[in-house]
């Protein structure tokens, strides 16, 4: 019984890593999930304004998450292929 | 009121001046004579802001000195109430305190009366027009220069030969009253005369906004015999309690120490002529003893008036110098400093010192609480008030039709509701700063920095009102358009930042929010530099107002930076559930560069 014990904590150990990792991936998708309800709800906004200084905030906002996602995307595809290996 | 004064006034004078010749070169004199003093103060002014003030610091750190200081600037500039006025203003902006202030009135009441001997012992003697003249000349030569103290220069010189030249016009004209009508028929003797026409005297020089003026018509009226000797004594008296009036009148715009310093003249003032009129024959005696010691003939009238005058204001000094600070104290009691609500700190609690996270945390909260203060502040700038960031579409329109005539008063805002917040918070930190480990050291020292952005934004908001209430009102649509964008992208960017805290609040990815506002912040900068360069090249506004837009569009991007710093301190702190992920996909200032430069181009 105490062996058994001992070899659960021992690969709960040897997990951590893989289990960080795994967390790490789900919080990115998450994120990245956020980002992209968030760009459709200012890309709906952005049809719906008549006003000049605010269209363009809405623009530089999407350019901005446009990017984020961009650099997201890229880290999680990193993250995979180093879980791969 | 003034208008209907001046209904009635202007009439009767035209009514009078076509009576009378003499009448008509009164008037002219005591007109000239204020313009002289107009110009001569206007002279003055041109050498405030530096020397002025540097003399006055050396010569008023005692009463006497004090003394001393008013009595020589009232000789020099001829005017009691223009020194009055100035001290006013020096004491409202702090540069003196009470005590110096009344030392100043004591001096400038003894001073002003070297003007009554010019008047008595120079101008009716000699035929000053002739001095006048160069002095015309040279003044209006100096005025022409392009120097701010050639030209303050000029300006005295130009005063004084007016006033010289106001003077002879009167003499004249009152010699050629003398064969028309004699005013001596409307002498009054007795108690009843002394009071009327110390009323009279009260009243010209309330007209005429100068004790100098009544002098010298009641120095000539006497010299000529146009009224008695005796009335022409409780002239003086009321020209004396009248003079106070000019300083009452600035203390309307001064501080609670200025309508102290007004109040203290009219005491000095209406008590000594109280107890001049009390001895009037004791006063009489005297100064016919002291005229006969000065070799003033018995019958010169002008001269013994005078002396008069003098020995009047010194009656002042006497009774009144040695009791200065009993009258500060009781001028103290009267006019109570009426202190504005103001804001105090709601989370600091010294009690809270043993505890580092709570002290952190305490402090945080106080901060919010400037912060709010602070977005109160800018939004009234703009005529708007915190509920009217829910209005979108409204929010432009508001703007654009805030019309109000008198603009916020950011000093009062900032006395009222940062200053009190901001000190103790200052207060707090640095009594905590030192006996606490590094990481709440440092955060403290993170909120002092946040609370730094928060008063700067402030002072920027000061610096851009300023042309915002000049230009809104101006004949050009294009600039008031572009003064009312400044304003709406302030708001609009305070907007985001309400909106930035409540997805701290929700978890809604406020790091990576953050960026956005960054890059609006320098994608608004450059499309406004584009605007008024455009504006300028198409000839739609000129480049001086051009330069003002360009140093107010900087205040307005330096106003949207410091509050977003303070607010990523004051918010972001640390409460978010994925910081690390977040921070991976946060933009690097290259790419919020990129994404301004992509905007630009769509």
């Amino acid at each position: 019984m105490k062996i058994e014990k001992l070899l659960h904590k021992l690969q709960a150990f040897f997990n951590t890593d893989r289990h960080k990792k795994r967390q790490h991936i789900e919080e990115l998708r998450k994120i990245l999930l956020k980002l992209k309800k968030k760009e459709r709800k200012i890309t709906l906004a952005l049809h719906q304004i008549d006003d000049d200084d605010l269209s363009k905030h809405y623009q530089t906002e999407l350019e901005v998450i446009r990017i984020q996602r961009k650099k997201g995307i890229e880290v999680l595809q990193q993250l995979k292929e180093r879980k791969k290996t | 009121m003034h208008k209907v004064l001046l209904l009635i006034v202007i009439p009767l004078l035209s009514y009078g001046f076509w009576l009378s010749d003499a009448f008509k070169g009164i008037a002219a004199g005591v007109s000239i004579f204020l313009f002289g003093m107009l110009s001569l103060e206007q002279g003055f002014k041109a050498f405030t802001g530096g020397v002025l003030e540097r003399i006055l610091q050396k010569t008023t750190d005692t009463a006497w000195k004090s003394f001393g200081f008013g009595f020589v600037s009232a000789a020099l500039m001829q005017s009691s109430g223009l020194v009055s006025v100035i001290t006013i203003s020096f004491l409202s902006a702090g540069l003196l305190d009470l005590v110096a202030g009344i030392g100043i009135i004591f001096g400038s009441n003894l001073g002003t009366t070297t003007g009554a001997w010019l008047i008595a012992g120079l101008g009716l003697k000699v035929n000053i027009a002739t001095y006048a003249m160069p002095l015309l000349v040279f003044g209006v030569l100096c005025v022409f220069q392009s120097g701010k103290q050639l030209k303050g220069i000029g300006y005295i010189l130009t005063g004084l030969g007016f006033l010289l030249l106001g003077i002879h016009y009167m003499k004249e004209s009152f010699e050629a009253f003398e064969n028309t009508i004699n005013l001596a028929e409307y002498a009054m003797p007795g108690i009843k005369g002394l009071l009327v026409y110390t009323a009279v005297g009260i009243i010209a020089t309330i007209i005429m906004q100068s004790s100098h003026a009544t002098m010298l018509l009641t120095i000539t009226a006497v010299s000529v015999h146009q009224i008695t000797y005796d009335n022409a004594l409780a002239l003086v008296i009321g020209a004396n309690i009248g003079t106070t009036v000019t300083a009452i009148i600035a203390s309307f715009g001064a501080n609670i120490q200025g309508k102290r310093l007004a109040g203290s003249h009219l005491f000095i003032n209406l008590f000594t002529g109280i107890f001049v009129l009390l001895f009037i024959k004791q006063f009489g005696i005297a100064v016919d003893v002291i005229s006969a010691n000065l070799g003033i003939a018995v019958s010169d009238n002008a001269m013994k008036l005078a002396t008069f005058h003098s020995l009047f204001n010194l009656a002042g000094i006497i009774l009144f110098f040695p009791f200065i600070n009993r009258q500060v104290m009781l001028l103290e009691r009267i006019f109570i400093e009426k202190r504005p609500a103001i804001f105090k700190p709601k989370y600091l609690d010294s009690s809270a010192m043993d505890f580092p996270e709570t002290v952190v945390e305490s402090v945080r909260l106080e901060s919010i609480h400037l912060y709010e203060n602070a977005i109160h502040i800018i939004l009234r700038t703009f005529g708007l008030r915190k509920p009217d960031l829910q209005k979108n579409d409204l929010l432009k329109q508001l703007i654009e039709q805030h019309n109000h005539p008198i603009e916020y008063d950011i000093d009062a805002g900032y006395e009222k509701r940062i200053k009190g917040i901001y000190s103790a918070i200052i207060a707090f930190i640095s009594q905590a700063n030192f006996t606490w480990e590094m990481t709440q050291s440092s955060k403290l020292s993170w909120l002092r920095e946040a609370n730094k952005h928060t008063v700067e934004a402030i002072k920027d908001t000061k610096h851009l009102q300023k042309n915002w209430t000049r230009f809104r009102t101006s004949n050009n649509q294009a600039t008031i358009n572009e003064y009312n964008k400044i304003a709406y992208q302030i708001v609009l960017h305070i907007k985001q930042i309400e909106n930035f805290r409540r997805e701290i609040e929700s978890n809604e990815l406020p790091l990576l929010s953050l960026d956005a506002l960054k890059a609006t912040i320098r994608n608004d900068d450059m499309q406004m530099n584009r605007a008024i360069e455009t504006l300028i090249r198409e000839q739609k506004i000129t480049p001086e107002t051009g330069s003002s837009l360009i140093n107010d569009s900087s205040y307005m991007r330096s106003i949207k930076k410091n509050l977003l710093k303070a607010a990523e301190t004051l918010f972001l702190h640390g409460d978010t559930g994925t910081p690390g992920a977040e921070q991976q996909l946060t933009l690097n200032d290259t790419e919020i560069n990129d994404v301004v430069q992509t905007v630009d181009t769509q």
